[in-house]
């Protein structure tokens, strides 16, 4: 088995549900919008795009320790940061939902409300927390955590809206073995045709510049 | 005694530039690439084989192997951990090569022979005149020679009219905006951009000529991925985005003077002290990406075009003399985006068509020029990439947790998550967004430096810091207003401010200024023999327009002036 599905199927329970409801609260299923369509319901969670957060953030960063370049996972330490926010939202008073006290246990973060994750996602890149009780390489760390905060958002956005989902089962295989299995359901839902070789669809030209020996003017 | 005459750091929109002109010279040039070289014989599978090492034959060069990789695919080419565009190793089992940014933001800077201009959307403005008269050392007469030559040779030309363009125009006209025809801006208006893309294929419009018979074939076929990987065209040198890949390196390996390695990533400045010319730079130091070796190659000049972080990065890592302005001065044309959602009927009384088809034409093709603000240029991407910038990447959290004030011109500032994202994509067909860019000033403080503790298998990494003025803040916020009013006369029924954070950065320039760091034939005061051909070398961010062009033609003429001084040739424009 690859290193990656071996990691994605390796990563602790703890951090795959607090991922599983971070990308449900930015791209969560719509069954309303399902007028438009069986496949506009669908969200971040069908689409397995916490498994691509999981991935993107244990790839992404390499640093030569001690002896040789080691990989710094950094999904596990993410998911603290996110559960530490959501017990000192919690504690704080902040949460407009009470959380749900069967998920508590496992993930803090995943027991808020949506509308909550997102509110301690805002609490935290605001740096409205108590930074030296946040799990390393965040503790303490501001402009890191403004950083990774941010990212959480575009990186489940891209992962949804590209065509990552329809890797299918090669989804977490290293990038050159990856293959399409469906039309993405991202672009679906977003009205886009996919790669395509060109397009008829010439207007004309409002202005042309013409070289002719060595001059050039403007038409 | 010397393996070469001149050794280029780097390949993309500067090196590149100066590769082909000091090969055309005659000059024996050596290009040492860190990332990948797609599309070349020698490297049938380069994101998982290590191939040859060296290519200095236009015979090399394999538009099939390209193609095969380029495959437009927006999470395959840019993600930017893992993408075949990314900055970092050639092998993609492996991690990117890592920049400490303690703030918001992102870098989009591609690794790779033709650098980030692989996925650059080639707009190829010249500078504001008035940005460079009085302020920089040279002046824009001095830059006109060697900015039609670069435009000639690239060749730049302005973008044909897709429906985003005609919309574009049809909100720029009603927001009493007028034509400004011509390449050197003075006062502003809006004109078509001047891209670095090949004239629409010709028959396109035909329907007796196919689609697949139409990729193979010279011209730009509309097909919207200038970001995500052009494969238009029937080989290497005539794909109708003209990346240097396909531009600038063939016209190089056709001199025959000039032999690329990739895969090698420069980690050291040689230097001698000179009894005559004081310390000067001698060759280079590389560590190959895929077995760690480290080589060492010797010339009588070397021409540093690394990049805006790599560049100084390479100078502090070399241990090369102290001087204030190395990696200082960062400047990024703070970027915004501003989006506007269309009523399916408004888009048929305009365009005559339910779709603004945001995926269809240049990636961007349309520009108004604000001299001493900016410019804004409708540009319109992939979904994934397009979801993120509009929705996803703020400086202002979210909008719903912090709406505008009433009367602000945008509907929405900031972050939408949720159910409300969902409506928003919904109508990505139908929406049209913009790019912005500040004339923004330069800040001693904003900078490139290298961590203290933190080391990848090349030496101690970059922390890039960045963190725009008072007057650029503003010039930014007058800048959203006029994009906005433009989307408001075209009829826009939502309008969209994302409000990017101030480290998305991708037009990084002047961190090795001219007249700080080196004099006005781009040599290096403390270092002689040792040139810089990329963004950094600029003076500031020459009031706003997208950057390459302007290095493309100062390192046509940094060849011109290491050639005299160093080879005797005469100037080009001389003659």
């Amino acid at each position: 088995m690859h290193q990656a599905k071996l990691y994605a199927a390796t990563a602790d329970p703890r951090t795959v549900a607090t991922f599983k409801a971070l990308v449900e609260a930015i791209v969560p299923n719509t069954p309303a919008l399902a007028v438009f369509g069986a496949e506009q319901a669908a969200g971040a969670v069908e689409l397995y795009v916490y498994e691509y957060m999981i991935w993107e953030l244990d790839h992404s960063l390499a640093l030569f320790l001690g002896t040789h370049l080691t990989i710094v996972p950094l999904s596990a330490s993410t998911a603290g940061l996110l559960n530490s926010g959501a017990f000192q939202f919690v504690a704080s008073g902040q949460a407009q939902h009470a959380p749900n006290h069967a998920l508590w246990g496992s993930s803090p973060y995943a027991a808020l409300s949506p509308a909550d994750r997102i509110r301690v996602l805002a609490m935290l890149e605001e740096l409205r927390v108590d930074l030296g009780l946040l799990p390393p390489p965040y503790k303490d760390d501001g402009g890191l955590i403004t950083f990774i905060v941010d990212y959480l958002n575009r990186g489940t956005m891209f992962g949804f809206y590209s065509e990552w989902p329809a890797y299918g089962s090669t989804r977490l295989a290293t990038p050159t073995v990856r293959r399409l299995e469906y039309f993405p359901i991202g672009w679906r839902q977003a009205g886009y045709p996919g790669v395509s070789l060109g397009y008829r669809a010439l207007g004309g030209y409002l202005l042309t510049i013409v070289r002719e020996g060595g001059e050039s003017t403007i038409v | 005694m010397y393996d070469a005459d001149v050794i280029v750091i780097g390949s993309g929109g500067g090196g590149a530039v100066a590769a082909k002109e000091l090969g055309e010279k005659g000059l024996k040039v050596l290009v040492l690439e860190a990332g990948p070289f797609y599309g070349n014989k020698k490297w049938q599978n380069p994101n998982s084989e290590r191939g040859g090492e060296w290519s200095s034959s236009y015979n090399d060069l394999d538009v099939g192997i390209y193609k095969k990789i380029y495959n437009s695919y927006e999470n395959n080419m840019n993600d930017v951990v893992s993408g075949a565009f990314r900055f970092g190793p050639a092998d993609r089992r492996r991690a990117p090569w890592h920049r400490v940014m303690r703030q918001k933001g992102d870098i989009w800077q591609v690794s790779g022979v033709g650098g980030t201009t692989q996925h650059y959307w080639s707009q190829s403005p010249r500078a504001f005149p008035q940005a460079i008269d009085h302020v920089w050392p040279i002046s824009y007469r001095e830059l006109v020679p060697y900015y039609e030559k670069a435009e000639a040779t690239l060749p730049v030309q302005f973008s044909p009219t897709t429906p985003k363009e005609e919309l574009f125009y049809y909100g720029a006209k009603k927001a009493g905006w007028s034509l400004i025809p011509t390449l050197d801006v003075v006062t502003p208006g809006y004109r078509p951009n001047p891209n670095a893309i090949l004239r629409t294929n010709e028959h396109l419009m035909d329907p007796n000529y196919s689609m697949e018979q139409l990729t193979h074939m010279e011209g730009c076929t509309l097909r919207g991925h200038c970001v995500n990987g052009c494969t238009s065209g029937p080989s290497m040198d005539k794909i109708a985005k003209r990346s240097t890949l396909v531009s600038y390196i063939p016209l190089a390996l056709k001199t025959g003077n000039v032999s690329i390695r990739p895969n090698s990533f420069t980690i050291k400045i040689l230097t001698e002290q000179d009894p005559k010319e004081g310390l000067r730079a001698t060759g280079v130091q590389f560590r190959d990406t895929w077995t760690g070796e480290i080589g060492e190659l010797t010339a009588k000049t070397v021409v540093m075009a690394a990049g805006c972080i790599e560049s100084p990065r390479l100078w502090l890592n070399s241990g090369l003399p102290f001087n204030p302005w190395v990696g200082r001065g960062l400047t990024n044309h703070y970027f915004d985006w501003v989006g506007g959602v269309f009523d399916e009927k408004d888009l048929m009384s305009i365009l005559g068509t339910p779709s603004v088809y945001p995926y269809v034409g240049h990636t961007s093709g349309a520009r108004v020029d604000i001299p001493g603000i900016g410019i804004f240029q409708v540009s319109c991407l992939s979904p994934g990439l397009m979801s993120f910038l509009t929705y996803g990447f703020s400086e202002a959290g979210y909008d719903a947790l912090n709406p505008p004030e009433p009367g602000e011109p945008w509907d929405i500032r900031g972050r939408v998550v949720g159910p409300e994202l969902k409506e928003l994509m919904h109508n990505y067909s139908r929406t049209m967004t913009m790019l912005l860019l500040t004339d923004d000033e330069v800040r001693f403080s904003n900078r490139v430096e290298v961590d203290p503790l933190l080391k990848d298998e090349n030496g101690p990494i970059p922390i890039v810091y960045y963190t725009p003025s008072p007057k650029t803040l503003q010039r930014r916020d007058q800048l959203a207003r006029y994009a906005c009013e433009t989307l408001q006369q075209a009829g826009a029924k939502k309008i969209i401010r994302s409000d990017l954070p101030t480290g998305f950065l991708l037009h990084l320039e002047s961190t090795m200024r001219m007249g700080f760091v080196t004099d006005t034939n781009c040599e290096a005061f403390q270092v002689k023999r040792l040139y810089i051909a990329d963004n950094s070398v600029h003076f500031d961010g020459i009031g706003g327009p997208n950057p390459t062009l302007t290095t493309q033609a100062l390192a046509t003429r940094t060849a011109d002036k290491l050639a005299n001084k160093y080879f005797d040739h005469s100037i080009e424009t001389d003659k």
